[in-house]
């Protein structure tokens, strides 16, 4: 049985991958879900309540509302800068592994001089010199996170490109575009996939660090930005637990999620390694 | 048609530092001409797999050519490379994993048809005529390779490369790992298929009962050397070859 059924079926059933589909309905819709205006002023500090479920902050803000509205900013970031850095890593990795030859030593160079690069302290000075704002950190952390990939997709093509149905293809006379992109990279996709959800995790991770320290976009309220203002702003030394404590629950929840359905992939890909 | 390694060698290097030099196959000539069959012996290990890679353009001699049709395979260019691509293709030896595992049956054989171009409503036909000639039923056109038979699998290999209509067919050791009935059942479908449509073949095998009944003439290969080039009616078994191999 192929990995990529054998993780279909699993998957539905996997208690990460419902938290992370909650995660992703809650924000596309958080416009509608939303109790409250994220932006709109109430009674400040006023603890959970039947009006505002998760309290208020400092300005009045209602926090679930901003919760909600958070997770389009964190799950944003996470999924846009690990789209970017998977596809990088995927076209890079697949070239150099599939041609081999010089072409693979250039790549291969190119991606050893990135991953010598320190990329958290990058991204920070980058993002302290440049207007802060999720689009640019999401592509400073696409731009960056690209490497592990790349190396891990030129191993996996390494080993299918001397499998007899590539080297059948070939044969035949099939252009290496077509080989690629139907031969290759889907006999990859278990090993793409998993580090996906293991690069939008670190770039959840990331943005909130980033938040935390002042780093992101002040205007867009992520989670890591709620946590920022709670600890500036006298969350912590007022004890406004409602405060702080739901978006560090929900950044560990997303986070764990994404782990698990990427541990399952990886399980999926063992099971059928015993299979066959 | 012909297909022509002419003072075929190659060699491997291995090592990083201390470069180890390791002859695969020295000066092999072989031809393969239309309508006969080329029985290709030797004990594994001999280089005929590698000499099979080379005639089918998947691998570079180290020195000699590869000629097809009085044309050197490296200066082949375009069309001619085209040419040579659809006259000259191979069955592997392990069936099932010489067919995409995420691909069903009749998306590999429909792809080979979009290749040439065939317009998708002659398809079904082409495949149907196909499967035909290999004793298959349309039935297997939604399964995927893990699902069908070795000797199944192997026949749509056949099937696939003769949609391309080859003139010289390279079979490394095709029924290697099929059971006997089923290998009786190739063989037999292979022979049949050279007679009506006039193809070369390239058999490799180390079976010398398999190269009596498919050949018309041998070559034996022992450490990348050839040891005997002939018709099949003058060839020694694969034992004395060995021993003869040995002690020349």
């Amino acid at each position: 049985m192929s990995c990529g059924i054998s993780a279909k079926r699993s998957l539905p059933s996997n208690p990460g991958a419902l938290i992370f589909l909650a995660f992703l309905l809650i924000a596309l819709l958080s416009p509608y879900l939303a109790p409250h205006d994220p932006w709109k002023r109430y009674e400040p500090y006023l603890g959970p309540s039947r009006d505002h479920p998760l309290g208020t902050n400092d300005m009045g803000n209602d926090i679930l509302s901003e919760l909600m509205f958070g997770s389009r900013v964190s799950l944003g970031v996470g999924l846009g800068a690990a789209i970017i850095a998977t596809l990088m890593g995927t076209i890079i990795g697949a070239s150099a592994g599939y041609f081999r030859g010089w072409m693979d030593e250039v790549l291969m160079g190119i991606t050893d001089i990135f991953l010598m690069i320190p990329q958290i302290p990058l991204v920070i000075v980058v993002a302290a010199f440049l207007k802060p704002s999720a689009i640019m950190i999401t592509l400073i952390m696409g731009l960056l996170w690209w490497t592990s990939l790349a190396r891990i997709v030129r191993s996996r093509v390494l080993q299918v490109r001397e499998m007899a149905f590539v080297e059948a293809a070939k044969v035949i006379g099939f252009p290496d575009r077509h080989i690629i992109l139907t031969d290759v990279l889907p006999n990859t996709i278990h090993v793409i996939m998993p580090k996906f959800m293991l690069t939008v995790a670190s770039a959840m991770i990331a943005e909130a660090s980033l938040s935390f320290l002042g780093l992101g976009d002040p205007n867009a309220k992520s989670w890591g930005m709620m946590i920022n203002f709670a600890f500036s702003r006298g969350g912590f030394l007022n004890g406004c637990w409602w405060w702080y404590m739901p978006p560090g629950i929900c950044i560990t929840l997303s986070v764990l999620s994404l782990v698990s359905m990427s541990m399952l992939l990886e399980e999926s890909r063992e099971d059928e390694h015993v299979a066959s | 048609m012909y297909l022509r390694a002419q003072n075929v060698s190659k060699v491997y290097q291995e090592g990083l530092l201390f470069r180890r030099r390791r002859c695969v196959l020295r000066d092999v000539t072989v031809e393969i001409e239309e309508g006969h069959t080329l029985g290709l012996f030797g004990p594994s290990g001999s280089g005929k797999t590698t000499l099979a890679r080379i005639l089918a353009g998947l691998d570079h001699p180290s020195s000699g050519a590869v000629i097809f049709n009085g044309i050197d395979l490296r200066e082949m260019r375009g069309h001619v490379f085209t040419e040579f691509r659809r006259s000259v293709q191979m069955v592997f030896q392990d069936p099932e994993s010489s067919l995409n595992p995420i691909k069903t049956i009749g998306r590999s054989l429909r792809e080979v048809l979009d290749l040439l171009r065939i317009p998708g409503d002659e398809q079904a036909g082409i495949i149907k005529e196909a499967l035909e000639v290999v004793g298959l039923s349309e039935e297997v056109l939604c399964r995927f390779p893990r699902q069908l038979s070795g000797g199944q699998n192997q026949r749509i290999a056949l099937a696939r490369a003769l949609l391309l209509n080859p003139r010289i067919l390279i079979l490394d050791e095709p029924t290697a790992s099929l059971d006997v009935s089923v290998q009786a059942q190739i063989l037999n479908l292979l022979k049949e298929i050279q007679r009506r449509r006039g193809i070369g073949y390239l058999y490799i095998s180390h079976h010398p009962a398999v190269m009596r009944f498919v050949s018309n003439s041998v070559c034996e290969l022992h450490n990348g050397m050839v040891t005997f080039r002939g018709p099949v009616e003058k060839w020694e078994t694969g034992a004395e070859a060995g021993a003869r191999s040995t002690s020349t």
